[in-house]
């Protein structure tokens, strides 16, 4: 069992905020579980693009993990849509493999970063400290993970 | 998973099962769709995203069989290739969803998971003749990770002019080389990846291999950069994560003697074109057209939050367990009130105790209302699965059925739902089998060509109704006896005498089958007799209507809930008796005189009517002759019989309480309830009590299970 150092922000020392959209409940729970081993803190949840939007003008998350493919508006056109609104936003896709084209159009439409299905807890780990770069410092020491 | 505790996984897992199952749920009903419209590029986008979540879901699961099939299945589902093949794509969605469904079931059972073979194999044969898909996940070959220790810059004359120019001109050059991480197989993302944080460090200057080359063999992307950076920091920004497995950076120093030969004004604005050019070539389009993004999101855009809570079901029953005993707790309550009024019939505080009763048992009921609200589900959860029965089973039959579904937002308690799903399916399976022509057996009956099988759901008192109707060739009584018959069931005399209900309902004894011959969908035997279990075991009951030549319907009545019900109490003898409220027809008070013996049943004239008499003080030695006797009219299926009690005590809603099958050894009892006073009432089984009718052991079987 793995054990993850504590990701926190470094301007306020506050745990990491999250926006996970997924429209699989499964895939949320999957994801948001590993967030929680990082200490971060799941901000706000979505199921469908359109709702990604508006939560994300609610929560104001340092970080979106979000999904491709899914109903109402596809992941792509809601990480555009969330980052024209707001340049800073670091939004992370998380798609499977056979979607390389839609990771390229969302990284040029300014994604940051991109994970694949499934989720490796580890992989997830170093993009999250990769994509929040200076603006997150790891707390050594600190409990991390769900594991004993 | 190993990241996940074993606790956690299960609880995912969990999870998983609950969502995958309503996956393929939508994955059935897609297919059923894209049947009907061959070729609708909406439905294929649909059936695609569904198989998508489920790949994406199962491979967190560590479900590979699963995950593999749906990514092949994913992969191959284009609307071109359903434009091409039409019906032939749904086919083969359809019997993935089955496999998926086996798939499930294995991994539920911790068992090996059959493999998808067959769907492989049904998936590469759609997709083998247009060479639509690339398949660019098979990673080819080995990536040997084992990178140079340092790596050799090997540029083109022209690179090393460029860098060399920059360098004269006072900028820092760094040579990079990025090792692709062996398990990043999308290439052309990784690419664009460490553009983009090229761009962020400084002015791109080379990039090998250029855009638009094969990626595919490539393991290692080399580049220049000019760049204010310290080489540490650019290192750490080139490791892209799950990208990048290894970064070399170097400090690019140009042989003196090249950089003093070089015609310094064109190398620079060799250069400048370089880097700008670079940024509008990103925006080269790859192989394939990225549109499919774009008119995903065209449709719908109706937003509907998530409102929805997901609570097991477990933790309903221990709410509506809890809402049983304050419903107990009111009827002690109100005896005990019933009390006090006869002890101080003048006290003010009569009228104080009954308001406060009052008011509470409208909240009780309220709340047990809602809290039964909660476990109601909309009987369409049940019907949805029969497109998918009806089309399997008319095509292995040969008929053509057209399926109507009505009232489909009845609501009824989820635990009898689910138990109804096999019995209706087994009737749903007959009506096709047995009750649906053949197209020209209806043609030369003068029916329409494409039969007609109906589900229909209402209410009806405290019980749902749900109906299956089919117009095909009804059931034939005479078949039905001769049947019976020759398989011994009854003889010659017992036929003749039988009501037209009574011999339809032969149908539902174990081992008779009409049909001609035995087909793979219906005709075993076996089945009906299920149907008539599982409806006893529920508290309800199955009733046939058929005309020759017209069609049949079975209607099966069940109660709302199972966890309480209006019941009817009495006393035999010294004993507390309970039958649902809905069975009950009438009641009677006759005299003893008026009782005949017919054929060792005791009967009594009802109006015009016969009403064969149970007794349950038979053999209690009750020898208490009273000369007037109360009779409880009661309906079991289409008959009516008499229970004769001793004392009727009134209506109540008793709280089921189930028993454990170890105590009492009877099924003449589905249950038992206490009341306000402690007093324990057995429910009677009316099913039963009337089918041991004429049998003297009644009372024997319910004094053990008194006891118990």
């Amino acid at each position: 069992m793995e054990q993850f150092a504590v990701l926190i922000r470094s301007k306020d020392r506050q745990p990491i905020r999250y926006l996970v959209v997924d429209d699989s409940v499964f895939a949320r729970k999957n994801v948001t579980k590993m967030i929680e081993a990082f200490g971060g803190k799941v901000a706000g949840e979505a199921g469908d693009g359109l709702t990604a939007i508006t939560e994300y003008d609610r929560a104001q998350p340092d970080i979106v993990l979000m999904d491709i493919t899914m109903p109402q508006m596809e992941g792509i056109e809601a990480a555009e849509r969330i980052i024209r609104q707001h340049s800073d936003a670091r939004v992370i896709m998380v798609s499977s493999v056979g979607y390389q084209e839609n990771i390229v159009a969302a990284l040029q439409k300014g994604a940051k970063h991109f994970v694949q299905k499934p989720v490796k807890a580890e992989v997830l780990y170093e993009v999250i400290k990769y994509v929040m770069g200076e603006d997150a410092v790891a707390v050594e020491g600190a409990a991390a993970g769900d594991s004993k | 998973m190993s990241f996940f505790s074993e606790e956690r996984a299960s609880e995912l897992k969990d999870l998983f099962f609950e969502s995958a199952t309503e996956l393929l749920q939508a994955l059935n009903e897609e297919g059923l769709d894209l049947e009907k419209h061959p070729g609708d590029p909406e439905v294929v986008r649909q059936v695609r995203r569904t198989v998508h979540t489920l790949k994406g879901d199962s491979a967190a699961c560590g479900y590979t069989e699963l995950s593999a099939l749906a990514h092949e299945l994913e992969d191959a589902l284009t609307p071109e290739l359903a434009k091409q093949h039409g019906v032939k794509v749904a086919e083969v969605v359809l019997s993935a969803a089955d496999t998926f469904q086996n798939m499930l079931n294995a991994y539920r059972a911790n068992t090996p998971a059959p493999t998808g073979d067959r769907v492989f194999a049904a998936i590469h044969a759609l997709i083998r003749k247009p060479a639509l898909v690339p398949s660019p996940n098979a990673v080819s070959g080995i990536v040997t990770e084992s990178a140079p220790a340092k790596p050799r810059f090997e540029w083109s004359e022209y690179e090393k002019m460029v860098m060399t120019d920059a360098v004269s001109r006072g900028l820092k050059v760094l040579q990079l080389a990025l090792t692709i991480d062996p398990n990043c197989v999308v290439r052309v993302v990784a690419l664009q990846m460490i553009k983009t944080a090229f761009s962020d460090l400084g002015t791109v200057l080379v990039v090998v291999p250029e855009e638009g080359s094969p990626l595919d063999k490539v393991e290692v992307i080399t580049a220049a950069l000019a760049s204010s950076f310290d080489e540490e920091y650019i290192a750490r920004k080139c490791k892209i994560p799950a990208v990048i497995s290894e970064v070399f950076v170097e400090r690019y120093t140009a042989p003196a003697a090249e950089a003093a030969s070089t015609n310094g004004a064109g190398g620079a604005q060799h250069a400048e074109e370089d880097a700008l050019n670079l940024a509008p070539e990103q925006n080269v389009p790859h192989q394939e057209p990225i549109s499919e993004a774009d008119s995903f999101s065209t449709s719908s855009l109706s937003t509907a939050p998530e409102s929805t809570l997901r609570v097991d079901a477990e933790r309903i029953d221990a709410v509506l367990n809890l809402v049983g005993e304050l419903i107990i707790g009111k009827s002690m309550l109100t005896q005990t009130i019933n009390e006090f009024d006869k002890k101080f019939a003048k006290d003010p505080l009569r009228a104080k105790f009954a308001d406060a009763l009052a008011y509470q048992a409208r909240v009780l009921t309220d709340l047990q209302k809602s809290v039964m609200k909660v476990r109601m589900v909309p009987v369409e959860q049940l019907f949805r699965r029969f497109p998918r029965v009806v089309r399997d089973v008319s095509k292995a039959c040969g008929k053509e059925v057209h399926l109507e579904v009505h009232g489909q937002a009845t609501d009824l308690d989820k635990s009898i739902l689910d138990v109804l799903a096999e019995p209706m399916a087994h009737l749903v399976r007959n009506a096709i089998g047995h009750g649906i022509e053949s197209p020209e057996e209806r043609l030369a009956a003068g029916k329409l060509k494409i039969g007609t099988i109906k589900l229909d759901a209402y209410h009806q008192g405290n019980n749902i109704v749900i109906e299956v109707s089919d117009d095909g060739r009804g059931i034939d009584r005479q078949k039905v006896l001769a049947k019976a018959i020759e398989r011994g069931i009854v003889t010659q005399e017992e036929t003749a005498r039988m009501t037209d209900g009574e011999a339809l309902n032969l149908i539902f004894h174990p081992g008779l089958s009409t049909a001609e011959e035995i087909t793979s969908v219906s005709g075993r035997g076996v089945g009906m007799d299920i149907v008539k279990s599982v409806l006893e075991r529920l508290k309800g009951s199955v009733v046939i209507d058929s005309k020759v030549g017209q069609g049949s319907t079975f209607y099966l009545k069940v109660p709302l809930t199972l966890a309480i019900i209006k019941a009817l109490m009495f006393r035999v003898v010294d004993r507390m008796y309970a039958v649902p409220l809905g069975s009950v027809m009438e009641i009677t008070r006759a005299m003893e005189t008026e009782i005949h013996r017919v054929d060792q049943h005791e009967v009594i004239k009802l109006r015009d009517q016969v009403l064969t008499l149970v007794r349950l003080n038979r053999l209690a030695n009750s020898t208490s002759k009273q000369k007037k006797i109360f009779i409880v009219v009661i309906a079991v299926n289409d008959r009516k019989f008499g229970l004769v009690v001793d004392k009727l005590i009134g209506e109540e809603e008793l709280v089921i309480k189930a028993l454990d099958d170890h105590l009492v050894a009877t099924e003449l009892v589905s249950g038992a309830s206490i009341l306000g006073d402690g007093t324990v009432v057995l429910i009677l089984n009316v099913n039963s009590v009337v089918a041991r009718l004429g049998r003297s052991n009644i009372s024997d079987d319910l004094r053990a299970g008194a006891s118990a």
